[in-house]
């Protein structure tokens, strides 16, 4: 344990490298290919603002880094930061390692939020796209509470209970959304178009309405590391420790639902990313939050950047929703996670 | 009082598991709570930790009310050491003790040396040191619980609660456990109340013990004063023998019987003691809940004494002198009233010849004799020759024999065949 503490920084430190390559690679892949050295200095005239000097083919890789690929993949690697600390935030908070935003429902939550957003909103005919993550957030934090109050038995939220609940809640949620839907009229390409998860046209507005939450988010979950650890060997415990349990769970569930409804607002439906990412990263380096949440956020930016790459090149010039590549991958490991805890549950 | 407990009422869902609970602690102190499995202990802790906020009555921790506290306030004066450990999770021991130091650090600080200097003192403190980098996870029960007291260090507590703290743990690991919180105690005026199951235990080390019975306090003082056979029978439901080593000293509990034949005078022996040499079939015949006459025996002989403090009826001769007539005939009659009449292998002089010519007369009576020769009769006949032969015409005579004292006890408590010998 001490000994992988130690090589903490490295780890990061490569965590970081593989990155930077996977954006630079995100970024330079597609129906043009650009090679990283460019994608570099374009991206540093980007941010200069300054495409002057540019001409002909130049100006027009320009245009597609600047404009379209880079605002596309950068908010994959943040939904991707957003997706694994909540999941991270729900497993530590619940010491149950299936609580995923997914499973559990709130992602629905959030996603009937943004598509009672898009419809109400829409029909009114107000610019509606800024009010989207507000509408998320506020459905995904309802969908918390009524959850983890239909799971908790006797002051605990024991697995089952939790997938049941998570289930059910899930279930409904989409029956409203499918109602919704319905009745959406003219809306409902934009709907459907936006449930079915990914990044394709997503430009700097995006990040512009998903920054305030998903930054607030992530900034919370990482001052509340150490009552995180706190949480896992036990509330009682915790509380003994001056931990006020009661708060803390309150304020870390209001950052998962900031960060998911900013997440599902932008990208629709990601499955099983705050399932795998901070499994996968406490079996390697531990429970402590204070190292695990940094690395569960680089990871889950790696992963997400890598799972679009997938989704937009193996079908090219098509291009598969993310969301589909996620589930594809989180599906069979859920499944290896429910078949380990029965062994260690039930026994 | 550094805490004080006004009139406290938990429960859980409708019933009250602790009621109208009233106590004082007083700096330095430390307080065992008592009492019978479900008699409200954990509870009483917990209402007292802040995790369990009464439904009537307050918690005062150096007079202010916990349940008004902010946690981190109360958790850098008060620690408590959980019974179950529930560390699940691979933690590092080093990180879990480093928890103890939460309630003194603020949001945006982090642990320094001096932190890290506490920690360091307190798993020294409670032997963990070697431990620090293990994972909790791998540790054993009573590794585990040390850890915890390590933590509750951390957090540098005025007050100290523990529930069950020696429970898992082996005697020398107990012992130490003890030592540490009188030496805590004494030298920084740490105030302890703690939940034990081992009523020795406590009445060893506690000041005070606080006996709960269904919810409710029934009495509180200096073991000396509390522990008593009659609080025992009353709360606990069962028989057990106290004794002090020294007047005033600190009570100790001797486990008796259930003495499930009680009622019955169909199981009495008589055992002919003397020597010395029946210490281990007394502690059977006690185990088993017989009932037991012995005699003739010298005063101030040690099985009289073992004898005595079992309670059994003892026919008893003057120290140093021979059996009387008077003596003789007591223990004949009681050999009469007996079931089983067993005969050790006690040394034999002229003071106690009587007690074997009553053994054989007995047997020649037909009563149920039982003849223990575990040591050759010339071995231990002090009388020239006398008992030897007395002994020969009584191993003729009908009596079951047997090699020890074990095979005695089944004798009597099978029914054997006789041995014709």
């Amino acid at each position: 344990m001490q000994h992988r503490k130690k090589h903490v920084p490295i780890i990061i430190g490569l965590l970081a490298l593989l990155l930077v390559i996977l954006l630079l690679i995100g970024i330079g892949i597609g129906a043009v290919w650009i090679p990283p050295g460019e994608v570099l200095s374009l991206i540093k005239s980007g941010l200069n603002a300054s495409s002057s000097g540019y001409s002909g083919q130049m100006l027009s890789h320009y245009i597609i880094i600047w404009s379209i690929r880079f605002p596309r993949v950068l908010l994959g690697a943040m939904v991707g930061i957003c997706l694994s600390v909540a999941g991270a935030i729900f497993q530590g908070l619940f010491r149950n390692p299936m609580a995923d935003p997914y499973v559990i429902g709130v992602s629905s939550g959030a996603a009937l939020g943004a598509v009672a957003a898009i419809l109400l909103l829409g029909n009114l005919g107000i610019r509606y796209s800024y009010s989207i993550p507000a509408f998320a957030f506020v459905c995904a934090i309802l969908t918390i509470l009524l959850v983890y109050n239909l799971a908790r038995t006797g002051g605990k939220v024991p697995v089952m209970t939790l997938l049941l609940a998570g289930i059910a809640v899930n279930s409904f949620l989409s029956a409203l959304q499918s109602l919704a839907m319905f009745y959406s009229g003219d809306q409902l390409h934009q709907v459907v178009f936006w449930l079915m998860g990914g990044f394709s046209s997503r430009g700097w507005e995006y990040i512009g309405m998903f920054m305030p939450y998903a930054v607030i988010g992530t900034a919370i979950a990482f001052l509340y590391t150490r009552e995180l650890n706190g949480m896992l060997i036990g509330e009682e415990q915790a509380q003994h420790l001056g931990i006020d349990v009661e708060r803390v769970k309150i304020i870390l569930l209001v950052a998962a639902a900031l960060l998911i409804g900013a997440s599902v607002s932008v990208s629709g439906l990601i499955g099983f990313v705050g399932l795998i990412i901070p499994h996968v990263v406490r079996l390697i380096i531990g429970p402590d939050h204070r190292v695990l949440l940094p690395m569960v956020a680089l990871t889950g930016a790696i992963f997400m950047v890598g799972a679009d790459i997938i989704a937009r090149t193996v079908i090219a010039p098509e291009e598969l929703p993310v969301g589909v590549v996620t589930a594809l991958i989180g599906g069979p490991f859920f499944i290896y996670l429910l078949r380990k805890q029965k062994t260690t549950l039930y026994k | 009082m550094i805490l004080n407990v006004l009139g406290v009422t938990c429960g859980y869902g409708s019933s009250a598991v602790l009621s109208d609970a009233t106590l004082q602690v007083s700096k330095g102190e430390l307080l065992g709570i008592v009492g019978p499995n479900g008699s409200g202990k954990s509870t009483l802790l917990k209402a007292m930790s802040r995790v369990l906020p009464p439904r009537h009555g307050q918690v005062l921790l150096q007079e202010e009310d916990i349940y008004k506290m902010r946690p981190a306030r109360v958790a850098r004066r008060l620690a408590v050491v959980p019974q179950e450990a529930g560390l699940d999770f691979p933690f590092t021991v080093e990180d879990i003790v480093m928890m103890g130091r939460i309630p003194h650090l603020k949001r945006f600080q982090r642990e320094g040396p001096r932190d890290r200097e506490i920690v360091q003192e307190a798993m020294r403190r409670t032997n963990t040191l070697d431990l620090a980098q293990r994972l909790v996870t791998e540790l054993s029960g009573g590794e585990k619980q040390r850890v915890l007291i390590a933590r509750a260090l951390a957090q540098e507590p005025q007050v100290l609660f523990l529930d069950e703290p020696t429970s898992s743990l082996d005697l020398n690991h107990q012992i130490e456990i003890m030592e540490l919180l009188n030496k805590l105690r004494f030298a920084e005026g740490l105030t302890a109340v703690m939940v034990v199951h081992d009523l020795n235990l406590a009445s060893q080390y506690c000041d005070k013990l606080l006996v709960l019975k269904n919810g409710r306090i029934y009495t509180a003082g200096p073991p000396a004063e509390v522990l008593t056979e009659e609080l025992i029978r009353e709360v606990y439901g069962c028989e057990v023998r106290i004794e002090k080593r020294y007047p005033g000293g600190r009570p100790m509990l001797f486990i008796q019987p259930l003495n499930h034949r009680h009622n019955t005078s169909h199981y009495r022996v008589h055992v002919v003691g003397g020597g010395g040499s029946c210490g281990l079939l007394f502690h059977y015949l006690q185990e088993l809940g017989w009932e037991v006459s012995t005699g003739v025996i010298n005063i101030g002989d040690s099985d009289w004494q073992e004898a005595r403090r079992l309670g059994f009826s003892v026919v008893e001769a003057p120290p140093f002198s021979e059996i009387g007539p008077e003596e003789d005939q007591l223990n004949r009659q009681a050999m009469l009233q007996a079931d089983y009449i067993i005969l050790p292998p006690i040394p034999f002089g002229s003071g106690n010849l009587p007690n074997l010519k009553a053994v054989l007369e007995m047997a020649e009576l037909g009563a149920p004799v039982i003849v223990i020769d575990e040591r050759d009769i010339a071995e231990r006949d002090y009388t020239g020759g006398e008992a030897c032969e007395i002994y020969r015409k009584l191993l003729k005579s009908r009596i079951y024999l047997v090699e020890n004292a074990e095979q005695a006890m089944a004798v009597m408590e099978r029914g054997a065949e006789w041995v014709d010998k």
